[in-house]
């Protein structure tokens, strides 16, 4: 074999070596660990909604959950809300529960919710909310972050920044 | 016929490491079409790198250096010293970018480079004084992270002394990729 193509499959195999590495680590970024403990905190999690009513998520065990960390100082969070309004509206009964999780304060949150008619339960939490999102792949701490619970207590999918609307179309399709 | 091969070998020699050339290139193309399906965000502190010197014994210079694709709200940067928790206020604010915001109205932003100069309260010749910065802000891609909040240890100059060094809140990382 000439040199010089020896040479160019070397390159190649430490190419596709490099890209297998890349892509795994890729898909490793993309499916941010979500860990079995933190699925069980979430599961447990029992947070004051923004009328001080302790809300337990356990209340809605069987049902697919779509828990959407936020807050009103968040333009993105803002922007994707009516979409999940129109969402809990439409498959409600289909059993699809929005739950938010504010990252705020409990009269801002009132405030807001009233003000774009929310109509599924907004929890409010501190910096343990932030926490919490972090153990379940939000490892920057930023928002908007989602978490779609399947029926089960899985975690079907995780979402940092917006969820499109046919994404999340195409998750209910799957789940409910 | 072997010397029909043998033509035909030599006629592919050059060709072939073209051929891995296009296969090598098409890998790292796919590769980081791959990798930017899924845009890396950076932690707060990368993407809003704090700064800041000490320019005289009575005044700090704040910098934040905004990555390209996030923005800083300017109503959002605080400044606090420490000890005594003051607060600074800037002598002035440079002009931000107003952004037209579907929910806020009109906010003022910073990217770029951004400096402020904060009058201590007192002159401060000599004396250690830490500057506690709380910024928020955002990223294009969709997303807005909390209050971050960045500490920078200063040696204010003595009296009549020039600008000490700049200091980093988080020290750049040397490495390949930057």
């Amino acid at each position: 074999m000439p040199k010089s193509a020896l040479r160019w499959i070397v390159i190649g195999v430490v190419a596709a070596a490099a890209l297998a590495g890349g892509a795994y680590f890729g898909l490793q970024n993309r499916k941010a660990d979500t860990s079995p403990q933190a699925v069980a905190a979430l599961a447990g999690l029992s947070l004051p909604d923004a009328s001080g009513k302790e809300q337990s998520l356990a209340q809605w065990r069987g049902k697919v959950l779509v828990v959407n960390f936020w807050a009103t100082w968040c333009a993105p969070c803002r922007e994707e809300m009516p979409e999940f309004i129109k969402a809990q509206t439409e498959y409600g009964a289909k059993g699809l529960q929005f739950v938010g999780i504010a990252v705020d304060q409990a009269d801002k949150v009132d405030q807001f919710a009233k003000e774009i008619g929310l109509n599924y339960p907004a929890l409010v939490g501190g910096f343990g909310a932030m926490e919490l999102s972090r153990t379940l792949g939000n490892e920057l701490m930023a928002l908007p972050f989602t978490v779609v619970v399947d029926r089960n207590g899985g975690v079907a999918h995780t979402q940092l920044g917006m969820l499109k609307p046919d994404k999340l179309q195409a998750l209910l399709k799957q789940l409910l | 016929m072997d010397s029909t091969v043998i033509s035909t070998g030599s006629a592919l020699k050059p060709r072939l490491p073209s051929g891995w050339r296009w296969l090598v290139a098409t890998c790292l193309i796919a590769a980081s079409a791959g990798l930017a399906a899924d845009p890396k965000l950076l932690p707060p502190e990368q993407a809003f790198r704090f700064s800041a010197r000490a320019l005289d014994d009575k005044t700090l210079e704040a910098r934040f250096e905004v990555t390209d694709g996030y923005y800083l709200y300017r109503d959002k940067l605080k400044f606090v010293l420490d000890p005594g928790a003051a607060e600074l206020v800037p002598a002035s604010w440079p002009a931000g970018k107003i952004k037209e915001d579907q929910f806020f109205g009109k906010m003022e932003t910073y990217r770029g480079e951004v400096s402020l100069r904060l009058p201590l309260p007192a002159a401060a010749p000599g004396k250690s004084v830490v500057l506690v910065a709380d910024s928020q802000g955002c990223a294009d891609a969709g997303v807005c992270y909390p209050v971050t909040r960045q500490k920078i240890t200063l040696a204010v100059p003595d009296a009549g002394k020039g600008p000490g060094p700049l200091v980093e809140a988080v020290p750049r990382k040397k490495n390949w990729f930057n």
